[in-house]
Formats: structure tokens, C-alpha cells, sequence
């Protein structure tokens, strides 16, 4: 009875994708260190022991103890509340990241396949060229000639309204990060849905949509975009542990957000100098980030089994 | 192949011009008047004279349009010009060659230990495919992948620390035959490994349903044989392509492991022209590490036919 039970219930692509994934015990582990890590990211402020920004110069690099439980750093702030912001930092910033290279992605690689042609051929050869310039550089390209354009024009603007958010290095920070950060990771998105575009194209139903006089843009928001949605989720998945481990890396190499915003990769070069002497400073943030983007390929991988079945054999 | 080669040359000679184009704009329009950041750089040798300044400026042949610059900036670097450093002052070309060595010897030790490691294991996944054994290697291979170079390299000093004594920990340049180096090579390959080891695996198990394998086996030649003669030769043929894709991991991967172990190569030269703004020396490490890659895709472009003698005819469109 309950064997009917469960073939009456209605079958969906989502459904059956979601059965699969609860199988795979890896991605079901990855999704829920992620899970973790979002409501961390959310309710730092309030899961946060300590305020990650007051120092106490009489307790210095301190072990982990029972009042600061991964101990203190080189200006006697708790490290475990450094992490928790750093949490958001890292968040936000594979979001907002995400978001606009999937944007620039999606419609590049969408209108590139649809229409096909001359600009299909130019999307297609700046692609090629944009992934063959290593990241790290591009990135440090962009970073050292537009902060300083950027700055001033803020400066200007704050001259201009003396509101004082034109003067928040903050945002110039997420700016120019985001910003960065989006112009290198937009090129798979736009290949990834250009192909999935020219495999729909053809198919009997747009064809039929054609015939009853839709516009292109009907046709391709309604028809041809869905039916792209499975792998793009995929890419997005692995996409989101990229920019997380991008926006360290950066942070690392002093291109990234600015201290005291607190972030991974910015307290594990700071527990680079440290090590020898306080290896918990650099074992710490590391051991966090390592954890943190295992578990996106893990649950990206188990996405990619779970909404591409064919693949499997 | 002499046309197949010119037209790879014809599509490849733009694009490595639009790179250049793209970095040099960035750095042109972005960075600042060159001229006042050397005078930002040694304020007290010479009075802020803007006559003066206009003067250095014509001189140095900066007041040109922009294509001008840039066309004499690839003229200079096709002689092997790069410009001199705003921070030493000492020819980009020198710094550049100073370094190269280490960062080449490293890039190169990478690649032999990658294909040493990964193909085989690759194969034995492959072989052995939802086995407990393939779950272990791709698993290790999912966590070689995602953990970044600068994490891996300090949590295995960290654990270094714990077990040697100290000051036995290596750090710094000692050769490329010195133990020093072998913790470095470890950190530099682990992302090529994880990338080379998936490809291979998935190539495997694509092989191992084509008909000439069962034919192989149904005709008794020995499991060893059939993976080797059989199987190996084909998976290599995806695996090559993927060396752009390999500089890639090693390039952006000797950024960080140079800093951590301290090892004077391109990356830790990229680096401190970083933190300086050192704008010459990040446009000559930005170009040639783009070169380096677009150079490998075109070298395996060019390699294509002789690999897969099927591939000539199609591919040669």
C-alpha cells in the first residue's frame, strides 16, 4: 500500500534531483556545513562571544581557553568572533559576487547562443581570452589601477553631498572586490549557458513557440533559459565556494577587503608571520576555510549527479 | 599542417594583443601619472616644478597619444625593454630574469610530478570505478582541489612544527635539487594533481565501454595489457589539452606558495610589485603569465592533430 503510496506522488525534475541528493551522504555533509555556515554569516552579531574588534593588550596571543575558545591574536582580540565575522565577510562577498558574474553571464552566453553570428563568434573569443589570463593577476591588475580612480571619485562625491558614506572605505573595498572578482568568474557561466542555449534551440517546442509568433525575448526568458536552470545551478554552487576562496586569497595577498574587516584570508597572512611561535593564529582560519570549501565541491558534485542523471552510469 | 599552424597563429597573434591592450589600458588610465608617482616616490630630490615635470614628461615620450604608448611599449618589449621599476629603479627586464629561474624550475618539477602521480591514479580510479579505493582517490582528489595552496602550505608547516625539531622546518631557496623545495612542490601540485587525476578517471571510464576494449578482453590479452596499450593511449589524448588549464593552477598557485615558503620566484616578485604599486614590474608579470598560458593552448592546438589523427581533418575548419 505504501509502495503505491509513493508512485502516486507526483514526480518533478526538483523532487526526483532532491531524492538523489539525500543519497549522497558526501553532499548531504556539504550542504550541511554550508547550511551552518549561512546561519553563522546571519546571526553572527548575535552568536559572536566577544566584539571582534576590542582588543585587550594584556591578553595577547593567547592559547584557547575556556573564556576565548580558540584563544586570542597579536592584538588580544578573540579569534572565534574574528572567524564569525569573517564568516560574513566571506558571504557577502561570494553572493554579491556570484550574482553580478551570473548576470553578466547569463545574458552574454544567452543572447551569444540564440542569435549566433558575428557576436556570437566576438562573446565566444573573449571568453577564450578572459579565462587565459591567470585570476590572481587580472585581479591584481584591476585592484592596483582602480582603487585609486575609485577613491577619488567618492572623495568627490562626499565633497559634493558631505555624506559621510561617500567616505566609508568599506564600500570601496566591496566595490572594488565585487567588482574584480565578477569581471574574472563571469567567462564558465557564459559558455556553460550559451551551450546548454544551442542544444535547446532546435528543440520541437521552441521550434512550436516560433510558429505561434512569440518574440525572441519570450522565447528565450520562458523556454530556452528554464530549461538551462539545472546546470547553472551546479555552476552556481561551485561558483559561490570559488569567490569565497577568491575573496581570501585576496585578502591574503593585501588586495582584498581592508583590516579591521575581519577575514579569512586576511588573519591567516596575519598568522603567517605568527606561526612558529602561535601556530592556533594560522591553524584556526585555515582549518575553517579548508572545511568551508570542501564541503561546496562536495555539494556541488553531488548537485551535478543529482540534477544530471544521465551522466551517471 | 603548415595552414593548420598559420591559421591557429592568425587567431592566437590578436588575442594575446587584446590582452596586452586590456592590461596596458587598465594600467594606463588607472594608475596614475607615472611621472608624478616617481616624484610621489623621492619628494625631496627635486622641487614639484610642473615646467620641469611637462619637460621629464615629453622627454620620456609620455605626452603621446595613447595607442603611440602602447604601440612603443610592445616595440620595447619585443627587444626585451620592459621598463624600469618605480621602487629600485632597476630594469624590469633584470628583475624579471632574476626570478624566472625558480619560478620555472618549480613550474616545471610540478608538471613532471603531476603527470607522474596523477595519471596513474587516475587510471586505477578509473579502473576500479565505485570502488571503496576510486572513493578514497577522488575524495582526496575533491579536497586537493578545493583547499588553496596558501591554507595547504601553512597547515603542513604547522604540522611540520609539531613533528621536527626546530628550526628544521624548511624555508627559503636551495636549488631545485635541495629537500627544501620538496614541501613547496607538494603544495604547487596538489591543484594540477586533483584536476589531472578527475580528467583522467572520467576519460577511463569513458574508453572502457568503447568495443575495441571488450574485443581486447574477449581475445584473453591480459588486464595489464588491455590498460595499458589499450586504455592509457586514448586517455592521454584529453588529458594534454588540459595543460593551459594546468599553467593556470600553477601560475595563480606560485603567487602564494613563493610567499609562504619564501622561495624568490615570478610570484613573489608579482607580490611586492603589488604591495609597492610597482606598476612596470605588475604589468611585466601580468603579460608574461598570460603569455605563458595563451602559449600552452596554442601549443596544444598545434599538437592536436599529431595526438588524434583523427581530429586533422575535422578540427582543421
Amino acid at each position: 500500500m505504501s509502495m503505491i503510496d509513493i508512485e502516486d506522488q507526483p514526480s518533478s525534475l526538483w523532487r526526483d534531483a532532491w531524492r538523489r541528493l539525500r543519497r549522497n551522504r558526501l553532499a548531504v555533509a556539504g550542504l550541511v556545513i554550508i547550511v551552518a555556515l549561512v546561519v553563522v554569516a546571519v546571526f553572527g552579531p548575535w552568536l559572536s562571544p566577544h566584539d571582534f574588534l576590542s582588543q585587550n593588550l594584556d591578553l595577547r596571543n593567547q592559547p584557547p581557553s575556556a573564556q576565548h575558545w580558540l584563544g586570542t591574536d597579536d592584538l588580544g582580540r578573540d579569534v572565534l568572533s574574528r572567524l564569525i565575522y569573517g564568516a560574513r565577510t566571506a558571504f557577502m562577498v561570494a553572493v554579491g559576487v556570484t550574482i553580478i558574474a551570473v548576470a553578466i553571464g547569463v545574458i552574454l552566453g544567452a543572447v551569444a547562443g540564440f542569435y549566433g553570428g558575428w557576436f556570437d563568434r566576438f562573446v565566444m573569443w573573449f571568453t577564450d581570452i578572459t579565462m587565459s589570463v591567470p585570476q590572481l593577476l587580472l585581479v591584481v591588475v584591476i585592484n592596483a589601477s582602480l582603487k585609486q580612480p575609485i577613491s577619488q571619485w567618492m572623495e568627490a562625491r562626499y565633497l559634493e553631498t558631505l555624506n559621510p558614506i561617500w567616505r566609508n572605505t568599506q564600500i570601496i573595498d566591496f566595490v572594488l572586490v565585487f567588482g574584480a572578482m565578477a569581471l574574472i568568474t563571469w567567462p564558465p557561466y557564459a559558455r556553460l549557458v550559451r551551450a546548454q542555449v544551442l542544444s535547446v534551440r532546435r528543440r520541437p517546442y521552441v521550434t512550436a513557440a516560433r510558429a505561434l509568433g512569440l518574440t525572441n525575448r519570450l522565447i528565450l526568458t520562458r523556454y530556452v533559459l528554464p530549461n538551462a536552470m539545472g546546470p547553472l545551478i551546479v555552476a552556481v554552487s561551485a561558483g559561490l565556494g570559488t569567490a569565497m576562496v577568491l575573496e581570501s586569497a585576496f585578502s591574503f595577498l593585501g588586495v582584498g577587503v581592508t583590516p579591521p574587516t575581519p577575514s579569512w584570508g586576511n588573519m591567516i597572512s596575519d598568522g603567517l608571520r605568527v606561526w612558529t611561535n602561535y601556530p592556533h593564529l594560522l591553524a584556526a582560519p585555515a582549518a575553517v576555510l579548508a572545511v568551508v570549501t570542501v564541503a561546496f565541491n562536495f555539494l556541488g558534485d553531488g548537485l551535478n549527479d543529482a540534477l544530471n542523471p544521465k551522466g551517471q552510469k | 599542417m603548415l595552414a593548420h599552424v598559420l591559421r591557429r597563429l592568425i587567431v592566437w597573434v590578436p588575442s594575446v594583443l587584446l590582452v596586452m591592450l586590456g592590461v596596458y589600458a587598465l594600467a594606463f588610465y588607472g594608475a596614475g601619472d607615472p611621472i608624478k608617482l616617481i616624484f610621489l616616490r623621492a619628494p625631496g630630490d627635486v622641487a614639484y616644478d610642473p615646467v620641469k615635470i611637462e619637460a621629464i614628461r615629453a622627454e620620456a615620450g609620455l605626452d603621446r597619444p595613447f595607442l603611440v604608448q602602447f604601440a612603443s611599449y610592445i616595440w620595447n618589449l619585443l627587444q626585451g625593454n620592459f621598463g624600469n621599476s618605480l621602487t629600485s629603479g632597476r630594469s624590469v627586464w633584470a628583475m624579471v630574469s632574476a626570478a624566472a629561474p625558480v619560478s620555472a624550475a618549480l613550474g616545471l618539477m610540478t608538471i613532471v610530478v603531476t603527470a607522474l602521480v596523477a595519471i596513474p591514479l587516475g587510471m586505477v580510479a578509473g579502473l576500479r570505478q565505485n570502488s571503496r579505493l576510486d572513493y578514497v582517490i577522488l575524495g582526496t582528489a575533491v579536497a586537493l582541489w578545493a583547499i588553496p595552496a596558501y591554507v595547504a602550505g601553512p597547515l603542513l608547516m604547522v604540522l611540520l612544527l609539531a613533528v621536527l625539531p626546530d628550526g628544521a622546518v624548511p624555508y627559503g631557496w636551495g636549488g631545485i635539487f635541495s629537500v627544501k623545495v620538496i614541501l613547496p612542490l607538494i603544495v604547487l601540485s596538489f591543484q594540477p594533481i586533483a584536476l589531472i587525476l578527475r580528467q583522467t578517471r572520467a576519460a577511463v571510464i569513458e574508453v572502457l565501454s568503447e568495443d575495441y576494449v571488450r574485443t581486447a578482453r574477449a581475445k584473453g590479452v591480459p588486464e595489464v595489457m588491455v590498460a595499458l596499450r589499450h586504455i592509457l593511449r586514448p586517455v592521454l589524448t584529453p588529458v594534454v589539452t588540459q595543460l593551459g588549464l594546468i599553467m593556470i593552477t600553477i601560475v595563480n598557485g606560485a603567487i602564494f606558495v613563493e610567499l609562504v615558503f619564501g622561495l624568490p620566484g615570478l610570484g613573489r616578485l608579482t607580490v611586492q610589485a603589488l604591495i609597492n604599486n610597482d606598476y612596470p614590474v605588475i604589468l611585466a608579470v601580468t603579460l608574461i603569465g598570460s603569455f605563458l598560458v595563451m602559449a600552452s593552448n596554442l601549443l596544444v592546438d598545434l599538437l592536436y592533430p599529431l595526438l588524434d589523427p583523427r581530429a586533422a581533418d575535422v578540427k582543421g575548419s
